[in-house]
Formats: structure tokens, sequence, C-alpha cells
């Protein structure tokens, strides 16, 4: 009998044995116990070699400069940290935007570290030596200059003073020079009617603020015109429901589609394109009723037909406008000459010239003059420009028909951020630095001079265009000295501190970041003859409105991408839309009558055409059902398609199921700009008509409408419990009886102060006990009445907090990062309108938190000053919290956000932890700020007193709407707010005790009904 | 592929991985994995702290000035040490035993630079006389000793507004020729200091050291440094 030499044999087929298991996990417990043994590489530090006066590590320092971003010129603060920018703040003294930021202007920091820059000059195409491009320029020029041929240069609105004169300057060695100024989002038909009218082709410098009552007829004064920040400010500055010197202006809004604006007025008056015109001219007929102006008889005996509704809207208005006399101010946004000129009589009508606004000290933010554009449109054309210099604008882009003329200019010299639609047939390329990068002057309105300052030195070879037309003339001196010098020239003389020497004063302009000049005092007598030849034309025109089955294409801007200069910044393209909360490209918005007409729901893709065949290519776009659009319109925004966004296409995390943000080769959105038609010498944008056909395909919208909603799902509501209070909005009419009698109001219950009522009909049951008293309770107010929903403060936010961009496909799975969103709410009111109210919703930092009770790990607790905080280090990711969170604000990342472009992190802020993936994150309160606010006031010796903590959607918000402090400290502003008749809590039945307090809505309705 | 083997020695592994745990868990105040206290790099220049801070007594904050204002305390900027280095070249003792050396040979002294300070000059690219070499300069290398990780936001200015002495931390570093940590800086011993010190300095005397009450300890916020 043989036994087995081994009993208990080792099998291979079976694997590790016990034994095996045990040494290798003896060895791996072993081994992971040495590294962690083992500290991680020795870290250098480098420090500066000497000591730059006044700057210490990790203290930031703030530059005041001006940022033409969003078209404004608005005083910033630029906040840079170790030497770079990472924060863009207004600055409260600047009179352009009292210290706002719009969403677009706070965002372009990013564009500092974008890394699709140019950075090289090129000459025909191939890299080239600065200094041979110059060489070539300047040869060029001379050969102009003897043969006299014409030269051009094309620029945005440009108003700083030293460029112009470099530009004058450039011009002048030509026998036939010519500077042309061009506005992709154009005003020229309302310089054209000013300056048929009042003599002078200037933007009124408008004060909203005086205005009692405010017509809007198809502009945007908050949402996307030209300096949003500051008109936002007047506006709300003249709507102060609270208070014994409580007043509100009365807002008329008249547009086809729901702009920024028309959602916050008091009463928006539905007002089709082609109805623009005739509108304006009944309320001209009758208001000269009122004021007993004449007008042709022609105009007054047989005015046009308009909707009964339409009709008696105006018939109001105009009563209330001539109640109200000078105090009123009738605003027209299309580029429509006539539409101008008409509304130019009104406000002469009302003779509130001088009160509402003003031209002595006119705005120039916006200076393009589209008939000169498409004169040299046509000069290129026809091969007539032997020298064409493009700086400060894509006109390829912007405008119809340039992409071919500019590749029949005889040489094209441009300057550009990056290679665009312009740049394809440019001799010449010269990077252009960024704002934060240069030196440079501005003048966004007459006699307001300000001045930008680089925070960083420009990009390899940038230059600005005024070195670069220096360096052509022979003048080799740096673009500070040439700053310097002109100011010398040009406002010496007139600057008002006289005695102290020009240096010291041009630094302390430096430092502020502007400086104003008195004005040149000038009357501005109205010319009657212009609008009355208007009125005549629009009385005699047929109607214009489109053929049956026709819908009118009405273009607009965008909130975060304007025109589609913010088209490159990921910021701005998931910035959910103010209204239509869509995110990463453009859709054809429809009207719900004319959406359930075609049997069309959102996604579904049309194309618009035209049957003209001169018209461009048609447009593919995903269907929006817009509630409050005129039917018979469908809006498409501009600003989308531009080349080279297929750099999105790796936004976001990279994992089986996920989509790219856009496909290899095409770009974000589809460009709607060439839909422009030149009108009566100005670029209309609502003068087409097109047919709209579904393509049968779909493409799903990525907005974030639906997400982190507070409705109770049906099956789990009780019975009529699924409709919540979440905003609330009060007549001013009402408002007015609460000032009376504080804590009535009507619909909300007083929850001032620290005290917190249980809500009638609801049980108060607590979470926790009150065990933990604090002796400070950090909180919101965020006045809703205030609030236009211009999303200053979600860009504000991301800057300030790292929140990463997730992408397209992320946001469509509703992991979009924002810690702070703004919720918009319809009401339907009647007839196709409705009620919007915009409710910035950020963690509500409860004091009896659910989201504290559920968490595992304690990763989520409350502080000892009343925040409810997140520790990112001992977050294991069960999620439990934000589905026990009833606002829904918290975020988890799903992935490593952003972490791909090393550039761009440059821009993160230095003192937010970077969260990594399977982390909850949410609104901190920005506690970082109040860390720091306590930091100083402790170096300074002093209590932290109100106001010296301002959060970052505080800081960034234009109209003051998001107040921060104390809650425990009675006389703190938020406190004061909190203690208002409109005050409540969100979702108050939980008595989940929030830091958060809004003010409920008003608004300032006639007649009781509200 | 590992397959855990019969139930018995499944059990077997539970029952060890917890009590390893466990293991883990009772020694944590004693830190076994502790590897940051002592830690003491070379540096490229021998800095010594002792002559510098100790024997010299130069005011911590003259070089560390960021710890004023800033989170940071800083390494201070290398031109800042040609303050006193443009003239101070060398030791004493080097000093005159070259007065010493030039008398017996009857010239006179010869500037002397001592290897050190011949670094400081190289990084700054200056010569023996301090007079620009036309070289690029190149800040100095030096080693990081106390390093937080990125998610502790710790703010120096706060802690020598309120008086702490830079020794509480940082141990006695006027009597260290090359600087070592002293302490492990790990967040159980930040809290224990916390739980110490009285919330106002003015109003509660230090109870000879014993934990004081929650609230009138300082801050034990999580978000006083994670943010």
């Amino acid at each position: 009998m043989t036994t087995p030499e081994f009993p208990h044999p080792v099998d291979p087929a079976r694997g590790v044995d016990r034994r095996a298991f045990l040494r290798l996990a003896g060895f791996g417990l072993g081994a992971a116990g040495v590294t962690a043994c083992s500290r991680g590489p020795a870290q250098t530090a480098l420090a500066h070699l000497t000591p730059r006066e006044g700057e210490v590590p990790g203290v930031p320092t703030w530059i005041a400069s001006t940022t033409w971003a969003d078209g404004s010129g608005s005083g910033v603060l630029v906040r840079c940290l170790d030497g770079r920018p990472v924060k863009l703040e207004g600055n409260p003294e600047h009179p352009v935007n009292r210290g706002g930021l719009t969403a677009s202007a706070q965002a372009s920091v990013l564009g500092v570290y974008d890394d699709r820059r140019l950075v090289e000059a090129r000459l025909a195409g191939e890299p080239a030596d600065p200094d041979a491009v110059d060489g070539y320029v300047r040869a060029r020029c001379a050969e102009i200059a003897a043969t006299g041929g014409p030269v051009r240069v094309l620029t945005g609105t440009l108003t700083g003073p030293s460029t112009r004169a470099w530009i004058e300057r450039f011009l002048g060695g030509f026998e036939d020079g010519r500077h042309v100024m061009y506005d992709a989002l154009s005003s020229s038909a309302l310089l054209d009617a000013q300056e048929a009218t009042r003599g002078v082709r200037a933007l009124p410098r408008v004060d909203l603020e005086a205005a009692r009552v405010l017509a809007v007829f198809d502009a945007d004064p908050l949402g996307t015109d030209v300096s949003t920040a500051g008109l936002s400010a007047q506006y709300a500055a003249g709507r102060r429901p609270d208070g014994p010197d409580a007043r509100m202006s009365r807002h008329w809004q008249f547009e086809a589609r729901l702009s920024l604006s028309g959602s916050r007025a008091d009463r928006r008056v539905r007002t089709a394109p082609w109805e623009l015109r005739p509108a304006l001219a009944r309320l001209a007929v009758e208001l000269a009723a009122r004021t007993g102006r004449m007008l042709p008889a022609e105009v007054t005996d047989a005015p046009a037909a308009l909707r009964p509704a339409l009709a008696e809207a105006l018939e109001r208005l105009a009563d209330e406008l001539a109640a109200h006399g000078r105090d009123t101010l009738v605003v027209c946004g299309a580029n429509d000459r006539d539409a101008q000129l008409v509304a130019a009589w009104i406000n002469a009508a009302l003779d509130n010239h001088g009160r509402t606004w003003r031209l002595d000290a006119p705005s120039q933010q916006r200076l393009g003059d589209d008939a000169a554009v498409e004169r040299l449109r046509q000069e290129l054309v026809a091969g007539e420009v032997d020298l064409l210099v493009t700086a400060g604008c894509d006109p390829a882009y912007d405008l119809p028909g340039f992409r071919e003329a500019l590749a029949a200019a005889g040489t094209h010299v441009r300057l550009a951020p990056r290679t665009d639609e312009s740049s394809d047939d440019a001799h010449v390329l010269m990077p252009e630095p960024h704002e934060l990068e240069c030196w440079d002057d501005g003048e966004p309105f007459v006699g307001v001079l300000c001045t930008s300052q680089p925070t960083l030195p420009p990009l390899r070879e940038a230059r600005t265009l005024r070195e670069c037309l220096a360096r052509w003339s022979g003048d080799r001196r740096t673009d500070r000295e040439l700053l310097r010098d002109h100011w010398r020239e040009a406002f010496d003389a007139r600057r008002p501190a006289a005695g102290e020497p020009f240096e010291v004063w041009f630094d302390g302009v430096l430092e502020r970041g502007f400086t104003e000049l008195p004005p040149a005092s000038s009357t501005h007598a109205f010319a009657e003859e212009p609008a009355r030849a208007a009125l005549l034309r629009i009385a005699r025109a047929p109607s214009t409105a489109p053929a049956d089955g026709a819908l009118r294409l009405v273009l607009h801007p965008t909130v975060g991408l304007l025109d589609g200069r913010g088209a490159h910044n990921p910021w701005l393209q998931e910035l959910p839309d103010p209204v239509t909360k869509t995110t990463w490209g453009n859709h054809a918005a429809l009207a719900p009558a004319d959406a359930a007409r075609l049997g069309l729901t959102d996604g579904d893709v049309v194309r618009l055409s035209a049957a003209d065949a001169s018209t461009p290519a048609p447009l593919e776009l995903p269907v929006l059902v817009q509630p409050g659009q005129q039917p018979g319109v469908v809006a498409v925004a501009l600003g989308h398609g531009v080349r080279g966004t297929d750099r999105f296409t790796d936004v976001g995390p990279d994992w089986l199921e996920g989509r790219p943000t856009v496909e290899p080769g095409e770009t974000v959105g589809a460009d709607a700009g060439a839909w422009r038609a030149f009108v009566d010498g100005a670029w209309a944008l609502d003068a087409r008509d097109v047919s709209l056909v579904p393509t049968g395909g779909r493409r799903e919208l990525a907005c974030t409408q639906d997400h982190h909603e507070l409705a109770v799902p049906e099956h789990l509501a009780p019975p009529r419990g699924k409709v919540r209070d979440a905003v609330r909005l009060l007549p001013f009419v009402a408002a007015a009886a609460d000032r009376a009698a504080p804590g009535a109001a009507p619909g909300g219950h007083a929850a001032g102060g620290a005290a917190h009522g249980a809500v009638a009909g609801h049980a108060a049951v607590d979470l926790w006990s009150e065990d933990h008293p604090a002796p400070r309770r950090w909180g919101l107010a965020v006045d809703l009445a205030a609030c236009t929903g211009c999303s200053a403060c979600v860009v504000g936010c991301q800057a300030e907090n790292n929140v990463p961009v997730v992408g397209r496909d992320e946001v469509r799975r509703h992991r979009e990062m924002s810690w702070l969103r703004i919720d918009r709410y319809y009401a339907d009111v009647g007839d196709g309108d409705v009620d919007v109210v915009h409710q910035p919703v950020m963690c509500q930092h409860c004091g009896h938190a659910p989201c504290e009770t559920v968490c595992p790990v304690l990763a989520t607790m409350h502080s000892s000053e009343g925040l409810n905080t997140q520790v990112y280090n001992r977050c294991v990711g069960t999620r439990y919290c934000a589905n026990n969170c009833p606002y829904k604000t918290r975020r988890f990342n799903w992935f490593e956000y952003g972490a791909e472009d090393r550039l761009q992190n440059m821009v993160l802020n230095p003192e937010v932890t970077i969260r990594s993936r399977g982390v909850m994150e949410k609104c901190s309160l920005c506690v970082q700020r109040i860390q720091r606010g306590k930091a100083e006031a402790r170096r300074r010796g002093e209590p932290l007193a109100d106001g010296d903590v301002r959060t970052a959607c505080q800081q960034s918000c234009p109209t003051q709407a998001i107040v921060f402090g104390d809650l425990a400290d009675p006389e703190s502003e938020v406190s004061r707010r909190a203690a208002a008749g409109r005050s409540y809590e969100l979702l108050a039945e939980l008595n989940v005790q929030p830091g958060v307090r809004y003010l409920a809505d008003v608004r300032n309705r006639e007649g009781a009904h509200g | 592929m590992l397959t855990p083997g019969p139930l018995p020695v499944r059990v077997f592994l539970v029952v060890a991985a917890v009590a390893g745990l466990a293991l883990v868990a009772g020694t944590a105040d004693r830190r076994p994995l502790n590897v940051h206290t002592g830690y003491a790099p070379e540096q490229p220049i021998p800095y010594s702290h002792r002559l510098h801070a100790g024997e010299l007594s130069i005011d911590c904050l003259y070089c560390h000035f960021g710890a004023r204002t800033s989170r940071h305390a800083g390494i201070p900027p290398t031109g800042l040490c040609m303050n006193c280095h443009a003239q101070v070249t060398s030791s004493l003792d080097a000093l005159l035993a070259e007065r010493g050396i030039a008398e017996a040979e009857d010239r006179e002294p010869e500037r002397v630079v001592s290897a050190p300070i011949q670094a400081l000059y190289d990084a700054l690219a200056l010569d023996a006389d301090g007079q620009p070499t036309g070289a690029e300069p190149r800040s100095i290398p030096w080693v990081r000793v106390h390093a937080l990780p990125d998610f502790v936001a710790f703010d120096h200015s706060v802690h020598v507004a309120r008086g702490v002495a830079c020794q509480s931390c940082h141990g006695p570093v006027q009597s260290m020729e090359r600087v070592r940590q002293e302490t492990d800086l790990g967040m159980g011993w930040c809290v224990d200091c916390h739980r110490r010190s009285p919330r106002d300095p003015a109003a509660l005397a230090p109870p000879g050291g014993a934990r004081l009450d929650p609230p009138h300890h300082v801050t034990t916020d999580c978000v006083a440094c994670h943010y």
C-alpha cells in the first residue's frame, strides 16, 4: 500500500489556498502599513527672489480695472492671489455698475486661462516673428500711403480715448482712412433716431430709478441690454416696497418672447414684432390726445387695427404716462428706426428729457453704425479697400455676408484673441491680449473715464490695438507710456485737481479705476418732423404679419453668451438661461398654442427655413415650448454655433454611458446670426419669416427646469399637498396694507428674528431639542422683489467656490454642481400669459437640519455659529443627506469633475478645497469669507461688524437682493429684513428652521386683483 | 483568483479584520503611523535657526513676515537675506582669523565669504563682492518642513494676533541648528490646544491646562479649518 507523498497536494487549479491567502494578506497589510509610514515626496518651496512691496503670499491684492466683457465698461476690482487674477467683483463706487457685475462679466476671468488663445503672431497663416510682422505691415502701409488707397479700421464699439486717438493718428497717414464701428447687438437705429430728433448721435443715459412709469417695448434692460448691472440697480432702487418711503415704479413690458425684463414686469403685454410699430404709433396718438399735442390727421383719424387686449393696454398705459408726466420713460429696444423715432416722439411728448434720461453726458456703450458697416461690406466686396484692420470684433460671425467681404480685402490685418471665423483669410494675425492683461482706458459715459490695469503680463506676443498702431506708425513707447502720454495731452488741462502733479493724479485714477470730468453743458431741442414722418410711414404701411403657416423668427441674445462673446466660456455655456433654464446650446422657442397646433413638444427637432432663395441655410434646432410667448413667433438665441466650440467635446466625465457635450467637429448650438435682416439702415433681429418643419428627430434639451424641484411626487403627496408654498407674490397694494400692520401679510406669516413659528395646520414637530444655543446665527435674507433672476450670483458662487463644469450630458442627468440655483416659477394667469418669479435657492442652513440626522459618519454637522457644515474628508458618499434634504441643494461628485485642464485650473480659488469624487458638497455660506472676515477683525482688534463679511452671491448681486449676516443680532441688516412682514421661510411647514429667509415678491399691479 | 476557502477560514478572516481594526483604533492615541514628528530634512544651504533666532535673537516675524497678515508664514524672499548679508559675509571668527593672517602677512585683509553665504550670493547671481554676475538669479530650493494637507486651512495671522507663540507649534526653533518638525500637527493635537484655550483671554484665565467647556474654549467647529 502506498500513501501519497503529499497528503494535501497543492492543486494549481484551486487557486490560492488558505495558507497562501493569509501569507499574501499579511504581506499586503504589512506593505500598506510600511507605505503609510513613509512621508510623501519632499516638497521644495521656492520663495520670491526679491520681496515685492505690499505683496504677501496668501494675501489677496485688489486691482481696480474695467471690464468690457458685457459691453458695459463696468468697474471691477480684480482679486489677485499669488500673482494671478481669480475673481472679478464689481467696484461699488463705479458710476456704471454701482458694485454689481453681470454673469458674463464675472465669468470673463476664465478667459485669461483659455488654452485656445492665440499666442504668436501669424503672417499669411504661418507663425512669424512680431518684428517681421511689423515690418510687413509698415511696408504695406507705406505702399498704400503712396498710392492713396483706402484704409479702413473696423472695430466693435470702442470708447477708449487713447485707442481712438491712435486710430485717428494712424488713419491720418492715409488719404482715405475711416474708422467704422459696429455692434453685434446693435442700437444703431436708436442712435440714428436720436441724431434725427435731438441732433446728437448718442445713446441716452437713462435713470430707471426716477421713472415712476416705465414702458419697455422689445428691450431687455434687466437681462441682455448693455449695462444691465447698473440698470438693474437703478430699477431696484425705484422699487422699494417696504418702509415709510415705500414706492414702486410701474413697469410695462411689450414683447413677443418672454425676456428676463418681461418676467419681472408688473404688466406684460404680448406684442408681436409686426405689432410693435402700430402699437407705438397708437400710444403716440393716445398721448397726443391727453397732452394736447398735434399729430397729422392721417395718423390720428384712422388708427391701425390692433388686438383688443393690446389696444386696451396701450390706453391704460397712456393714462398712466399722462398722469405721471415727467417721471416716466419709454424705452424701445428694437433696432428699427421708425419705431425709435416714435418712441423719441413719445418721450418728447412726456417732456421727460433731463428727468429720466439725459443726453448731456450720454452713454457711449454702443456706438456702432449699421449703415456704415454695410457700406464697408459693399466696399470690401467691390475690392475697394486696400488695407483693413479689424480688432475687438468678429464680423464674419456677427454679420451676414462678411466672410466673403473679408476675403476680398486687399490686406486684412487682424487682432484677435483666438482664431475665429474672421481670421481665415487674414494676411496678418496678431494675438489680442485679454483685458485683464493690458493697460487700457474707456469712456462708457461721456465724462466718466475708466482705466484698466494689467493683473498679469500679456500672453507671449499679445499686443493691444493701440500698441500695434503705434508700432506701425514708428512709435516704440510701451503701452503704459502711450496711455499715460495720451492722458497728459488730452486731460491734463481738464482734470479737476489741477494742483497736484499729473503723475500723482494719474496714479490716483488708476488706483480708483475711474475718474469723472465735468460734462459740457448742452441743450438738445427736439425736432419733431422726423418722428411725424415716421408716424405717417407707419400709418400708410401695410401689416407685415407673416403669411399663413409662416412664423416670424425673433433672434435674441442670452444672458450668458450675449452675442456669442461668451461662447468659449464653459461657465457661461453651463449657466442656465434665467427664463428657459436651458444650458449648452440653443433651441427654437414656440408659444404653447403653436406647439400644440404643430404637435411638437420639448426636444422635437425642427427645421427653420425660408421660401426665399436668398436666405441663409436652414436651421435645425430642438423645440422648447415657452409659456408667455406670442403665438406666431419662433424665438432663437444668438451667440451659439461659434466655431471652435467643439473644444467642449471632452467636458464632463469619460465613462461608459457618457455622451459628449458636443459631437467632434460640431458646435455648441446653431448659429442663427445669418438670419439678421438689413432693414431701413439697421440690422433687424425680427424681420424674417420662416416655415417650420419637424424633422422627426429628437434632441433632449439640457434643461435644469425640473431638476431639484421642491414638489412632492404625486404618489407620496397627501391630498392637496402637492402644491407647496415656495414662492409668494404680493400685489404692492397689499404690501402697503401690510406696512400699516406688520406681520399680517396676506398668505404670509411673521417669522422674524430668531423666532420660528409653526405653520397653521402643521404640528410643531422638531428634529432636535434646543440644546445648542449659539452666539451667532449666520443667515441670508433674499428679497424676491429685488431679484431679477439675472444669474450674476450663480457665476459669482461658481468662481468663488470652485464649482466645476460637468458638461451637457451630466446636466441632462440632473448632476449640475452649482451650489446656488435660481428656481423659476410660472403661474398661469390665463390667455397664454404667465407670472414669473425667480427664486435663488442655496443650502438653507437649517437650524434643525434633516441632512444632519441621517449622515452615518457625521460628515455634515452643525457649527457653533449656525452653519450647516459639510466636512469633505469625512464624507463617504452615502448620499443619504441629499435624499433627506427638503430643498434639494446638495450636490454629489459622481466623478472627478474638471481635473484635466490644468491651465484653466489656475482660476481656482486657493481658499476653497477642491472636492474629489464620491463627496457631497453644497453651499457653505462662503465660510472662507467668514473666516477671513473674522481673521481680519482679529488683526484689527475689533469685533466683527455687520457687513464685514459679504458672501459671493451678495457681493455680485446688482440689486442687493441678497443680504448675509447674523440672524442672532437683532440690529443686523439681515435680521431687519427677516423681521419684515414679507419675510417667510421656504417650506416652513417642515419646521427645519432654515437660516435663509425669503421676502415675498411684490408687483405693482393696477386695481385690487393684483 | 482568490477563493476564501472553507467557512472556518472565512470566519477567522472576519474576526481577524475586526480585531485588527480594534487594535488600530485602540492605539490611535499613540499615533503609531505618525512620520511627521522629527522630520528634519537637509536644506540646500545649512541655514541655522539657532544662530539667527537664538543667538542673534532676530524676531521670527522679521523673516517670516507673512505670519502677521497672511495664512502663510512664508519662506522669506531671498533678497531679504541681503538686508544683513550684503554686509555680513562670514562669521566673526573667520573675519578675525583673516585679519590676524593679514596682519602677520602685512597686507589688507581680504573679504571673507563663507560657503553658505556664497551659496546665497550664487542664488542671487552675485559675485563675492556683491556685484551682479549677469547670470540668471535662481530661487533657493528650500525643502519644506511643515506641510499641512491641502484640505486644512490654517491661518498663521489669527494665531499670531492672539499672541500664540511660534514655539507653541514649531517647538524651540531658536535652539535648532536644522529645523525639525517638533509636533505632529495632527488634528487631535490642534483640537486639544483649542479645547484648552479660552475663547476670551481677558475674561477667562486659563485654568491650568484643563479642558474647558464647549462654550468657553476657542472654536472647534470643523469649518474653522476645513472648507
